[in-house]
């Protein structure tokens, strides 16, 4: 019914629709900065329209409601590039660390101590005498096999450092997820009314938003403020509002295992491979993929470096003989072929190697020893002690698992040479290099201890040596330049390649960053331009919902005005 | 679109944050002269900057190993020319003596220089270089050349026709210097029949004859000789005493590497070179045989030497003249190299090294583009509704 209290009805509507108006603009002011905030304004509509003799008259404004700008959409793509944005970053910081271990670039890299090893050989060839030049070859080993041990070293503790952060990673995944079911059943409550609640939806977003940059996950909405989220081979961390935790453990092979405790105790195991996107998925993959494979490439080198040097070496003669020698390398069974019970046993071919005894320096007699891959240390022992010629003058014996071949007399002395069967390169015996892989990569101490036990001459075969032989040390050097390994490169060539590789490994994850941060930073526009707050909006808005506030307030006194004309009437 | 605060404050920082990056990577690429700084920067670049990297210090290896042969190969060719000297001065000598000019005296003087000669070649045998015997194979802490124990050589006869004489040396020499005796039958006959008697000047001054005996006579200082058959008078034979020079060495060549493929040899092994090993010719020997010539006096020995001399001589020039040939080898791997070090580091620079009026312009720009960009976020930053109601 019209008239003047409808008036004022409405006016007073009004004042209090746009004071909500007013209320609001100042949170869209007060949450300019807040993470994850979505502007909200107030949904005015028309109120309902009362009949009257005129047709539908109407009764001014009504609030509807209060929504927030948000497009599910944009915020859904949003989080899926987060997802795979975190990865790389993650992936490209692990590799650029592991990087800069093979920092190439600069001075004192490993390619540049390699050289320095074989330049060692040619200087000994040029002086085979020289105790300089031995010195000088011995440091260079040692500087070579420190800087290998300490880059497996370095990989090791990446993966150690990987490994860390899982744990942490996963809490926070873990509590995530229980904050969601939190905020999931707040919703579901404060919503019963029929009403959003906004703050609590823009926090339930955020959560998922940091979630998905430590795991990818998919989420699915029922429409009544539920909510699960599934990782992408299926399994829910959260339903509605429950939630379910991850874990892990290390496998036996070493490597993260992660699992999902399910309802009633399930424990179920997830394959890294299974997932995509997220900080957890990039230190697995990191640790138990990507590292791996530099380090078998550096143990390869590393094992290449050492037979092929300890076969050359294990040919020759130092200045000295030895009157005694102990294997480097020791057998896990002395009744074991040794193929299987050393660590280089793949190297033994059918074949023999040849000892020659000095006595007094002047040569004696020499013998053949037969080896056969299938032949224990026991054996091998045997062999020695029961050689028609050598027995005589040498004794072997196995000490701590490794060979000990010893002279009877003091007198003696005994070298190696010819040895086509790679037994000595596989025991250690007159070696330079000892270890099997970059960890354990060593220079012998038999050498370290009596450089002139460095092989640069060899035994002619009148068992005749001298001093100015040089031809080990010329066929060391030439080593440099020969292909080795598998795949026939140099040393040199095959560590530039694992380089290489690890170079452009890091250099596509660091790309792979670049493109995924472009491709954030372009969705956040779009949900910033649909959920952002304009300070200028807003206070254009403040104006707007002050002037409507003083215009609704104008009507309250024109009402009243009317009143006063109408009361004046009777007088 | 609507533009929002989030989304203006966020362009401001990416973009300076961006500028930032590319102006650091700029500095620390024109402080340290490296276009690179990691592995990841440019991978396949660096990957060849390490191929370059590892020919280079080859290549430099190389030269060092040019300089070890330069030196080796220096000091054997000179060591040949000094005994080349001493193979023309006794050459020479020999020459003079042997035409009949020069008395027996006179050669026993000459004998005395080619023993100067002698010596003098075995010094020069041995030298060092280094600290290392540059002419003994392997054996390199070893002198190649030694004078072995006093040995009484076997005769030299010089029978007149019909002669049947025969004798065979023997004996152990006590004496100091070596010498030659001469032994001159006096009247025709076998043992207890002939007499014979002894000089150890060349014929200057003679013993007293002798009979010869059945058994070895003896011909002072312990030598001895067993004379048998016929002789006849004015027969003559020489016994040489002296210390024969040994060859202590091997028969190894030392070679070097030159580069992966091929290695040089840089030594002369003494007993191809010089001789005191089983092979011809021996310059020790012939030299010895010089000296026993004068020192008995006997000219057609004097002339076999002088032909030995000139054989060995020969073998002298076509060591010295192999040597030569190295030398050259190596003279020529040098200039490679050199050209070779050249480019390679040339190509390192191309690749590796920072092209500085590039990078200074590059700088400059992005330091206009950083300026640029804090003027406009500040005209930006600074617009507000708020400043106007």
């Amino acid at each position: 019914m019209s008239g003047i209290t409808a008036i004022l009805d409405n006016a007073a509507r009004a004042l209090s629709a746009e004071q909500l108006g007013v209320e609001v603009t100042g949170h869209n002011l007060a949450n300019v900065n807040t993470k994850g905030y979505s502007r909200q304004s107030v949904d005015y509509v028309t109120a309902y329209p009362e009949p009257s003799p005129w047709g539908p008259l109407g009764r001014g404004v009504k609030v509807q409601g209060i929504e927030r700008a948000f497009d599910p959409f944009i915020t859904a793509r949003l989080n899926d590039k987060s997802s795979l944005l975190a990865d790389y970053q993650t992936r490209s910081a692990a590799l650029q660390q592991v990087a800069t271990f093979f920092n190439e670039t600069q001075d004192g890299g490993l390619n540049d101590l390699l050289s320095q090893f074989f330049a060692a050989w040619h200087d000994l060839a040029n002086n085979p005498t020289g105790a300089g030049e031995r010195q000088t070859l011995l440091s260079r080993g040692l500087n070579l096999a420190e800087a290998v041990n300490s880059r497996a070293d370095q990989l090791v503790q990446e993966r150690l450092s990987l490994l860390q952060q899982v744990g942490p990673t996963i809490d926070e995944i873990n509590s995530h997820s229980a904050r969601i079911a939190e905020l999931t059943r707040e919703i579901v409550e404060s919503e019963a009314n029929g009403h959003t609640a906004n703050d609590l939806r823009d926090q339930r977003d955020l959560e998922i938003a940091k979630l998905s940059e430590l795991v990818g996950v998919r989420t699915y909405t029922t429409g009544d403020g539920n909510l699960s989220v599934t990782l992408p081979n299926g399994l829910p961390l959260v339903q509605g509002v429950l939630s379910w935790n991850l874990t892990y453990q290390l496998s036996p092979a070493d490597t993260v295992e992660l699992i999902w405790q399910g309802p009633g105790g399930i424990n179920e195991s997830i394959p890294a491979g299974q997932l995509t996107g997220g900080k957890l998925a990039a230190l697995i993959q990191t640790r138990d993929e990507l590292i791996p494979k530099y380090q078998q490439d550096l143990d390869q080198l590393a094992r290449d470096i050492i037979t092929a040097i300890n076969n050359q070496h294990s040919q020759g003669v130092g200045l000295e003989l030895f009157s005694q020698t102990t294997g480097t390398y020791r057998v896990s069974d002395p009744g074991a072929p040794l193929a299987a019970a050393l660590p280089l046993g793949d190297q033994i071919v059918n074949g023999s190697f040849q000892l020659y005894i000095d006595r007094n320096g002047t040569p004696l007699v020499s013998g053949s020893i037969a080896i056969d891959p299938s032949l224990s240390l026991n054996d091998l022992v045997q062999s020695i002690n029961t050689d028609p010629v050598l027995s005589g003058y040498v004794t072997a014996s196995i000490e701590d698992n490794a060979l000990k071949i010893a002279v009877n007399s003091p007198t003696d002395t005994f070298g190696f040479a010819n040895d086509n069967s790679h037994a000595l390169t596989s025991l250690g015996l007159n070696t330079f290099f000892t270890g099997d892989k970059a960890y354990t990569f060593g220079v012998n101490a038999w050498v370290l201890d009596n450089p002139d036990l460095v092989a640069a001459g060899q035994i002619d075969a009148s068992g005749a040596h001298a001093v100015g032989d040089n031809r080990n040390a010329l066929a060391l050097a030439a080593l440099e330049k020969a292909p080795a390994g598998p795949d026939g490169l140099t040393f040199a060539e095959a560590y530039e390649r694992l380089v290489m590789n690890l170079g452009l490994d890091a250099q596509d994850a660091q790309n792979q960053e670049k493109f995924f941060q472009g491709l954030v930073d372009q969705l956040t526009q779009m949900r910033d331009a649909v959920s952002g707050v304009s300070l200028d909006e807003e206070l254009t808005n403040l104006v707007k919902f002050q002037r409507a506030y003083q215009a609704a307030a104008r009507l309250v006194s024109v009402a009243d005005e009317l009143y006063q004309t109408l009361l004046n009437l009777g007088k | 679109m609507r533009v929002t605060m989030p989304t203006i404050f966020n362009n401001i920082q990416g973009n300076l944050q961006t500028l930032a990056e590319d102006l650091q990577r700029l500095n620390t690429s024109i402080a340290s002269g490296q276009k690179f700084q990691s592995i990841s920067d440019s991978p396949v670049d660096v990957g060849a900057l390490l191929g370059l990297t590892t020919e280079g210090s080859q290549t430099a290896q190389y030269e060092r190993n040019l300089d070890t042969a330069k030196g080796w190969l220096s000091v054997t060719v000179s060591t040949m020319q000094q005994i080349e000297d001493i193979v023309r001065a006794s050459m020479a000598l020999a020459n003079q003596m042997a035409t009949s000019t020069y008395n027996a005296a006179q050669r026993q003087s000459a004998a005395q220089q080619v023993q100067g000669y002698l010596e003098e070649a075995m010094q020069i045998g041995n030298t060092e270089f280094k600290g290392q015997y540059i002419l003994a194979g392997f054996r390199t802490d070893t002198p190649p050349f030694l004078e072995g124990d006093w040995q009484v050589q076997a005769p030299v006869l010089h029978l007149t026709p019909g002669s049947t004489g025969t004798a065979v040396s023997g004996g152990v020499y006590r004496g100091s210097t070596g010498r030659t005796y001469l032994v001159e039958i006096v009247s025709g006959g076998g043992p207890g029949v002939g007499t014979y008697r002894v000089s150890t000047d060349g014929g200057q001054n003679w013993t007293d004859p002798a009979i010869i005996p059945a058994g070895p006579a003896s011909l002072g200082d312990g030598v001895e000789v067993t004379l048998g058959g016929t002789w006849n008078a004015g027969d003559r034979f020489s016994i040489p005493v002296y210390r024969p020079i040994k060859y202590q060495g091997d028969n190894h060549n030392i070679e070097i590497a030159l580069g992966a493929q091929s290695r040089l040899v840089i030594n002369e092994t003494g007993s191809y070179a010089v001789g005191g090993g089983p092979g011809d010719p021996d310059l020790f020997q012939i030299l010895a045989q010089l000296k026993s010539s004068l020192e008995a006096n006997d000219t057609a020995g004097v002339g076999s030497a002088l032909e030995k001399l000139r054989s060995y001589e020969a073998r002298n020039t076509s060591v010295q003249a192999s040597l030569g040939a190295s030398l050259d080898r190596v003279n020529m791997k040098e200039n490679i190299y050199a050209s070779l070090k050249e480019e390679l580091t040339r190509q390192i620079s191309e690749r590796g090294d920072t092209d500085l009026v590039e990078a200074v312009n590059l700088l400059k720009t992005k330091e206009n583009a950083y300026q640029a960009a804090l003027l406009a976020s500040s005209k930006i930053m600074g617009l507000s509704l708020m400043d106007y109601l």
